[in-house]
């Protein structure tokens, strides 16, 4: 998930533009990490001794990590352990970026610095739910301090968007809003020990190639199924986040029938966190309070 | 897996009741399946239909899953009832047993764990 915050990072702060990122993001599932890039971000090779050695590969028929070792810029060591390790999400949309000309590699080193500097997390090799909560609640800081149910659903929102929907999509700046207008939209609510309001909306085209990558079916027309499918989607999703809410802090909550919306105004009883999420697809925004 | 098995699925998406429908079809193909979209259709189709083997969703309209197992099982102490649903937790689970139900598969539902329900309803067979 560090990839989708990561892009959300550059574009915010117009270090490249969005088709420059959305781009870089339908690469990623056909991309892998170079040797290089893995490299510059262990700190093993600076970005111009990449560069240098990536020249080097036009004009010699060997390997990045064969001319990385004759040069004495790594060790066979190094070389055997770094074509070992992860591939890292946000690196390959780094590296997709730097092959778009988008960012340079240098500016690649410097902008995860920034990012990691901002997050305050020192190691994002690993994902795990603490760091990602991290980033979520740094996500949020432009808006307004909120509580921790509302970072752990938007956590999980996201893990279960990359698991049920796809990667291919940039979370974009959040919002506080009180009404919104929408095309077609899911609304449900949470239930119980905490309260919540929750929703998804998206226009009715945009809802079409949601429904099919979540159903794996084929849709070619907005109509029940379609309906259903990101019906289906929020529900389940509500349904994990009670389950993961109750195993935690043995907060039982349940869930109200999720309510569709066409063509409607949707107005909160009070202030709603609205998150536009950019898929190479469409816009689909979550909508999510909480009841204090 | 041949039989003459008879299925009802109660869950208020249409999707779901095909995704599931499609794959019972596709484990005992002379299945003969019916629908329900919420708790109160699923109890009246039970009275109705006689299945076999019954799905149901806890979160559906007009009655939920747990009540609608309870009167299911009020009609027919005997119905074999497996709850699907996201919202496994402790305490829907033990609401689900204690109604009657026989098993519980959190959503998202692996194919194989549908299998096994199906197949251990024929073994008892």
């Amino acid at each position: 998930m560090y990839a989708q915050f990561f892009g959300s990072y550059l574009l915010g702060r117009d270090l490249i533009t969005t088709d420059q990122l959305n781009k870089a993001i339908s690469r990623l599932s056909d991309s892998r990490i170079r040797l290089g890039t893995l490299a510059m971000h262990e700190g093993l090779m600076t970005p111009a001794e990449v560069n240098e050695v990536c020249y080097m590969q036009t004009r010699e028929d060997k390997r990045f990590g064969e001319i990385a070792v004759e040069r004495e810029y790594l060790t066979q060591e190094q070389v055997d352990s770094l074509l070992k390790s992860q591939n890292p999400d946000f690196l390959l949309l780094g590296q997709n970026l730097v092959d778009l000309g988008a960012i340079t590699n240098s500016q690649l080193e410097e902008y995860l610095r920034d990012y990691q500097d901002e997050t305050g997390i020192d190691d994002m090799g690993s994902e795990d739910n603490s760091k990602t909560e991290k980033i979520v609640g740094a996500f949020f800081a432009g808006v307004r301090p909120i509580d921790r149910n509302i970072i752990m659903y938007v956590n999980l929102l996201f893990n279960d968007l990359v698991r049920f929907i796809g990667d291919d999509f940039t979370p974009m700046e959040p919002s506080v809003v009180k009404s919104v207008d929408c095309e077609f939209g899911i609304t449900q609510k949470i239930s119980g020990q905490a309260r919540m309001s929750t929703g998804l909306i998206m226009e009715k085209e945009t809802a079409v190639r949601f429904a099919s990558r979540y159903a794996k079916m084929r849709f070619d027309e907005f109509d029940e199924y379609v309906m259903a499918s990101a019906e289906d989607f929020l529900n389940l999703h509500n349904g994990l986040f009670c389950v993961n809410i109750s195993n935690e802090s043995s907060v039982e909550l349940s869930l109200d029938p999720p309510v569709r919306e066409e063509k409607s105004n949707i107005t909160f009883s009070q202030s709603t966190y609205q998150i536009p999420i950019d898929y190479t697809f469409g816009k689909v925004t979550l909508l999510v309070s909480s009841e204090k | 897996m041949g039989s003459n098995l008879k299925v009802l699925i109660g869950d208020d998406s249409i999707l779901a009741r095909k995704q599931l429908g499609d794959f019972i079809k596709t484990v005992s193909p002379d299945t003969e399946i019916d629908e329900a979209a919420d708790g109160e259709e699923a109890v009246k189709k039970y009275r109705e239909f006689h299945p076999d083997i019954t799905f149901l969703d806890i979160v559906m309209p007009k009655m939920d899953g747990i009540s609608a197992v309870r009167q299911i099982m009020e009609y027919d102490e005997d119905a074999d009832i497996v709850i699907v649903s996201s919202l496994g937790t402790q305490s829907q689970l033990k609401a689900a047993i204690e109604a009657g139900a026989e098993d519980f598969v959190q959503k998202p539902f692996s194919y194989d764990q549908i299998r096994r329900v199906i197949k251990n309803h024929l073994r008892e067979d």
